[in-house]
């Protein structure tokens, strides 16, 4: 069946069907992760991966795959290999083995009622 | 305590293990992450099977995209008006887009887009058979926008609500731009239902070529695609081919109707009683024949792809930084 | 005088329109997705910046964007003949330079169409600039880079740059009645904007080693008359393909 496709009457036909070796590792780049700044006074936020090879293309990149429809101020890149985390099984590390409200608000929600109790002391002698 | 993302086959202790080869400890752990409803990340310990069983599916879905850009990128060049070819050249970009973002969610479970590129021009990966047919006139561009990323959205909403993190965070990004497709797919097709006694045969004419590859876009009937339990268990799988058909049924064949159009199936109706539709056959051989090769564009779709990959070559080499080295992208 | 500024936004609205046409050739076939998807956007762009010069003659009474794009002869488009060069094999080289050619003379376009005494079209540019700024960013690095890479890169962009350079030189023809513009306020003479865009490339591509010199006057001289209407062999097939559906069926709505 003949193509339907213009775009396919653009090239020599001969480029139609070359032989590919197949890419190499590395062939699509490396890759860095996109951070988006949505309004000015915000925190960048992560908001995914590009492939690019150098972090000026990959700022050019980004802003089409990641902010075309979004309104942002600015844009970071970050090779990935540059992002370091904490290990998987750490999440426990996060969680509090003893209580901690001292230094949470919620720690102090009885200051009032310590208040009122000696406030009562004194009205009752 | 800490260290970056390196993800790579050789690295994974449990590639390439069969399930019941599994640490059952940490089986155990991960099914009740996932039963409480917690997303599973890149970096989390996970059976190999699970893993494979993503790469599949994430990968597919990546070459759709971008094989699913060529049957409408036809037809950007020759769209009638403003509107219409600003909104196509937009709507083609972002499945071209959405490959991007759903190749990174596939990388970060250990398959280089190498990998998959290479996997797809050799015919060793599939795509959605959908894309293996022609669209031949203005009017396909129409249906294709409307009914076939109908389609897509309830395929893609549903896997929205599954375990893996990187590929639901893909999703939910898509599925809010596959909303702008859906409404300017009905746009078009509104427009030539209302149009012309020329555009409205010409409308008609692209439903009846398209509607047997729409039931097939689903996959085979539950009966001969049997699911295994365990997929389900871990919302890889979130409902069955003709729980999403019934779906798409419900949800469009009212709407086509009110258009006026006739569905090329003279059996299909939804039964009172059971509340299901029911259709005819639609030629399940064909679905097969398509998946395995021998479609109407199977060979044309893929030399696009290959020559596109081989015309950028050069492109890409040229700025290949010597010293770089390959990181799982966090998706 | 409104015959006069047709032909002025016409000029400027056929380069967009077909460059964006002949960019949007690309959408699905980049060398790598990221580019794929940036490429896509640039030509939006410029399909929608052609309709928006052309709303401003909508705006005086004279045909709809849709009427000027999709419902005129051949004859009377006024594009330069660098944009309907039709992607022959697609070679990225040649889109790339012709995209940096083709935006740094839109830099120095609309820069000085900002300062324009017909108060509509200043208003345009100074709003096209923002998406501009995009455009010159994209074409500068690319080229820049490719420019200091690989010698094959090196030269498919010289080849390209060798092509392309009578044909962007052209750009900057001067338009029929072009002195009634001038002494209108509406805009600097072509031959000061192409001095300007000279100096904005220059550098840049000699920085990567190109010469740059005026193209031949032999070389010129076969190419001229597109402001006037004179369309290149490429045209009509370009034109045919874009107004295939809607010359279908004339009288309908899509």
């Amino acid at each position: 069946m003949a193509s339907l496709d213009p775009r396919i009457r653009r090239a020599e036909p001969a480029l139609w069907n070359v032989e590919l070796p197949p890419l190499p590792p590395l062939d699509q780049w490396q890759t860095y992760e996109v951070f988006v700044v949505r309004t000015r006074g915000s925190h960048a936020q992560h908001v995914g991966s590009l492939h690019a090879p150098d972090p000026e293309l990959a700022l050019v990149l980004a802003k089409e795959q990641y902010a075309r429809r979004s309104t942002c101020v600015a844009l970071w890149v970050v090779p990935t290999e540059a992002i370091h985390r904490t290990a998987p099984n750490d999440e426990d590390l996060f969680q509090p083995a003893t209580d901690k409200s001292y230094r949470e608000p919620q720690g102090y929600l009885t200051t009032r009622e310590r208040l009122e109790k000696y406030r009562h002391r004194l009205q009752s002698c | 305590m800490y260290g970056n993302l390196v993800l790579r086959p050789e690295e994974i202790p449990n590639w390439g293990k069969k399930i019941e080869e599994e640490d059952p400890e940490k089986l155990a752990e991960f099914e009740a992450r996932i039963a409480r409803g917690e997303k599973i990340e890149p970096w989390d310990w996970m059976p190999f099977e699970y893993r494979r069983q993503l790469i599949r599916m994430i990968e597919q879905h990546a070459h759709s995209e971008i094989i699913g850009a060529l049957p409408e990128g036809t037809w950007i060049t020759r769209a009638p008006n403003f509107r219409r070819k600003l909104a196509l050249m937009a709507k083609v970009q972002d499945e071209v887009g959405h490959a991007q973002l759903l190749y990174s969610a596939a990388e970060t479970l250990g398959k280089s887009r190498e990998a998959m590129i290479n996997d797809l021009l050799s015919g060793k990966s599939k795509y959605s058979n959908i894309f293996n047919y022609p669209a031949k006139t203005w009017a396909d561009t129409a249906i294709i926008a409307w009914l076939v990323d109908a389609g897509a959205i309830i395929n893609q909403t549903t896997n929205s609500k599954g375990s893996y993190g990187p590929y639901v965070r893909a999703l939910e990004r898509i599925c809010w731009e596959e909303s702008f497709h859906l409404k300017y797919g009905y746009d078009s097709v509104v427009y030539l239902a209302t149009g012309t006694p020329k555009q409205r045969a010409m409308l008609q004419d692209a439903l009846n070529r398209w509607w047997r590859p729409i039931m097939h876009f689903f996959g085979p009937p539950d009966t001969q695609s049997v699911h295994t339990e365990k997929l389900v268990r871990w919302k890889v799988k979130l409902a069955t081919n003709d729980e999403m058909r019934q779906q798409f049924l419900d949800m469009y064949v009212p709407k086509i109707w009110e258009l006026g159009l006739t569905v090329p199936d003279p059996l299909l109706h939804k039964d009172p009683e059971t509340g299901r539709w029911v259709y005819s056959d639609p030629n399940w051989e064909e679905f097969w024949q398509v998946i395995n090769g021998n479609g109407p564009c199977n060979a044309e779709r893929l030399a696009v792809r290959r020559f596109a990959e081989a015309n950028g070559r050069w492109v890409r080499e040229a700025l290949k930084a010597p010293q770089a080295r390959y990181v799982t992208p966090l998706a | 005088m409104l015959e006069t500024l047709e032909i002025l936004l016409l000029s400027l609205a056929d380069d967009d329109l077909i460059l964006g046409h002949r960019h949007a050739e690309w959408i699905g076939l980049g060398p790598i997705l990221e580019e794929d998807i940036a490429f896509a956007s640039i030509g939006q762009d410029e399909v929608g910046h052609a309709q928006a010069y052309y709303q401003l003659l909508t705006d005086l009474g004279l045909p709809t964007p849709d009427e000027y794009a999709f419902k005129r002869p051949a004859e009377r488009f006024r594009c330069a003949h660098l944009v309907e060069l039709p992607n022959t094999d697609y070679d990225y080289a040649q889109a790339l330079m012709r995209h940096f050619l083709y935006d740094a003379a839109e830099q120095v376009r609309l820069q000085a169409l900002r300062q324009s005494r017909y108060e509509p079209l200043a208003g345009l540019a100074e709003r096209l600039l923002r998406e501009e700024k995009y455009h010159w960013l994209h074409a500068r690095t690319w080229v820049e880079k490719l420019g200091h890479s690989t010698q094959e890169a090196h030269l498919r962009l010289k080849s390209a740059y060798h092509f392309l350079w009578p044909y962007a030189w052209l750009l900057f023809e001067e338009l029929p009645q072009e002195a009634a513009m001038v002494e209108a306020g509406w805009m600097p003479p072509n031959l000061e904007l192409r001095s300007r865009w000279l100096e904005l490339i220059t550098p840049i591509l000699e920085g990567i080693g190109f010469d740059v010199t005026p193209p031949a006057s032999e070389a010129l001289l076969p190419l001229q008359g597109a402001r006037h209407g004179l369309r290149s062999p490429h045209f009509e097939a370009l034109l045919a393909e874009m107004t295939e559906v809607s010359a279908s069926e004339p009288e309908a709505e899509w």
